[in-house]
């Protein structure tokens, strides 16, 4: 097992985030993460990066715990988020020399013109990032997620500012590395036709909890409690995210 | 506790992550024009200003006070051109929402301290021997001959700005950018008490004991005995170490506490 997660939680004073999910990815899977917004998945993922503090349960990658051993599991997997952002005013070169170096990337110009050609950016090499377009900056994102070769890759919306063609470069650079390097990958986004095509399994989550697991057709019986032939994962989405802002409202 | 703090093993550090922090704020130097202007331009004109002055002290019939002001503005612009660049470096990260990635990263705070530390001691030294240039250029006051006997009291003065460069970081990190003003003011707040331009004994009795708890009244109190012929101050110097190895301590303490309610708040990933 890459990842294992057993009984996390994470209560913000009195409400609860992240409510006791249990969760495990084996290597060379692509997991979608999936869940209206609030429902835990960007918390979740903090958790496994060590940005944030479990209020109970354990984090273990590649076999060891995450509180003990925080350094030689980050050093082997990466992360792209869109809540993080690289200094204005260095350039997309320099920024991805500095990430390079914290990784320990050996031969780090080859590495980084290899992404930069892979996200096509090459181009924006000497632009400062304060310079780029959101999605040029996502690009950016992916480019420092893949520098160290990850084993293990946590995707937070990876694909949210990014043009159909840019997207579909994204999805078939995550199933090279899947079918190259047997890289594993936890994919967080609301785009469901993206997920249904990348994701060998789902994990659909609401109010911090997990509340279907499975492939996109087991997914969609198990939320729609209709036994249906073909998945309808925007119909799912919908359906949760409708019963998650009425709980809300309720609260 | 030991998630962001530490590598494995203690505090063992990876150079070739301190050597990313450092090339990483070396960037920002060169591409941000404020880092160059406080850099170079502040320094000069601070001494410039000073200068003039001791010239009209000078002419009143004072020049014994001359060195031991213009040594104390070099002094204390490193003392806080150090300080504020410490919580100042932090603050680039915070702005430029970078936190995510670098603490997301193996990098650990010691390591980051380490290559901010660096560079910031680096940009340091360059702004301090510019102002004793411009002394020696212009005012004639040469501080360098006296740079041996006045390293221990810059040493001094580099622990205790690091200690409230770490102290005031672990703050903006707990209560974010609502303590910022902390970074450029901090020094201006223990400047009255720690005797800079004037001898402890000019201090109403009652402030003379928290004036005496400060390090950096003790790095001036030294540097003035070195500057009246009264050799090295080993008591000042013992006392202002001991002081900062505490106050030093006292500050790696508070910002475990603060970064791990931080942690624990999710503010390292909500910072503005």
């Amino acid at each position: 097992m890459v990842l294992s997660v057993e009984g996390l939680t994470k209560e913000f004073g009195r409400f609860r985030a992240v409510d006791n999910i249990s969760l495990g990815l084996e290597r060379g899977e692509i997991v979608g993460l999936l869940g209206p917004n609030g429902a835990g998945k960007t918390t979740t993922i903090h958790m496994m990066l060590g940005l944030i503090s479990p209020s109970r349960g354990t984090i273990r990658i590649f076999g060891q715990d995450l509180a003990e051993e925080r350094e030689s599991i980050l050093q082997r997997l990466n992360f792209t988020s869109p809540h993080a952002a690289f200094p204005g005013r260095l350039t997309v070169l320099e920024n991805l020399l500095v990430y390079a170096g914290l990784y320990g990337v050996s031969d780090p110009a080859d590495r980084i013109m290899d992404l930069l050609e892979r996200f096509g950016i090459a181009r924006l090499k000497d632009k400062p990032v304060s310079r780029l377009s959101s999605g040029e900056t996502t690009r950016l994102g992916l480019c420092k997620g893949f520098l160290n070769d990850p084993e293990l890759l946590l995707l937070d919306e990876p694909t949210v500012y990014l043009d159909p063609e840019a997207a579909l470069q994204v999805r078939e650079t995550l199933l090279e590395m899947q079918r190259l390097r047997r890289t594993t990958i936890l994919f967080a986004s609301h785009n469901m036709r993206e997920v249904q095509r990348t994701c060998s399994r789902l994990i659909f989550m609401s109010h911090g909890r997990i509340i279907a697991s499975g492939t996109a057709i087991e997914v969609t019986r198990q939320i729609l409690r209709e036994n249906r032939e073909v998945p309808a994962l925007d119909e799912v989405f919908v359906h949760v995210a409708r019963r998650h802002r009425h709980e809300v409202l309720s609260r | 506790m030991r998630y962001l703090f530490t590598s494995p093993g203690g505090i063992v550090m990876k150079f070739y992550r301190v050597k990313a922090v450092a090339v990483r704020h070396l960037y920002e130097v060169r591409r941000n024009p404020s880092h160059l202007t406080n850099m170079l331009y502040w320094p000069v004109m601070n001494i410039v200003v000073w200068g003039f002055f001791t010239i009209y002290l000078a002419h009143r019939g004072t020049p014994s006070l001359v060195s031991s002001l213009l040594a104390a503005v070099i002094l204390w612009g490193l003392f806080n051109s150090f300080q504020r660049d410490m919580a100042v470096g932090f603050l680039d990260e915070l702005w430029s929402r970078n936190l995510l990635n670098l603490f997301g990263s193996p990098l650990s705070v010691t390591e980051y301290v380490a290559g901010l530390l660096s560079v910031n001691l680096i940009k340091a030294c360059i702004g301090t021997v510019l102002e004793a240039m411009v002394a020696l250029l212009c005012y004639h006051f040469n501080i360098f001959p006296m740079a041996v006997a006045f390293v221990p009291f810059v040493f001094n003065l580099v622990l205790f700005g690091l200690a409230i460069g770490i102290a005031v970081t672990g703050l903006i990190f707990r209560y974010t950018t609502k303590f910022q003003v902390l970074a450029w003011g901090f020094a201006g707040l223990l400047m009255p008490l720690s005797c800079v331009f004037y001898p402890l004994k000019s201090l109403p009795v009652f402030l003379s004991p928290v004036a005496w708890m400060l390090p950096t009244t003790h790095s001036f109190e030294g540097m003035r005995q070195a500057l009246a012929g009264g050799g090295f101050s080993r008591q000042h110097f013992q006392w202002g170490i001991a002081l900062d190895v505490a106050y030093f301590l006292l500050s790696v303490l508070a910002f475990r506490y603060l970064f791990e309610s931080a942690r624990s708040r999710g503010l390292l990933v909500k910072m503005e």
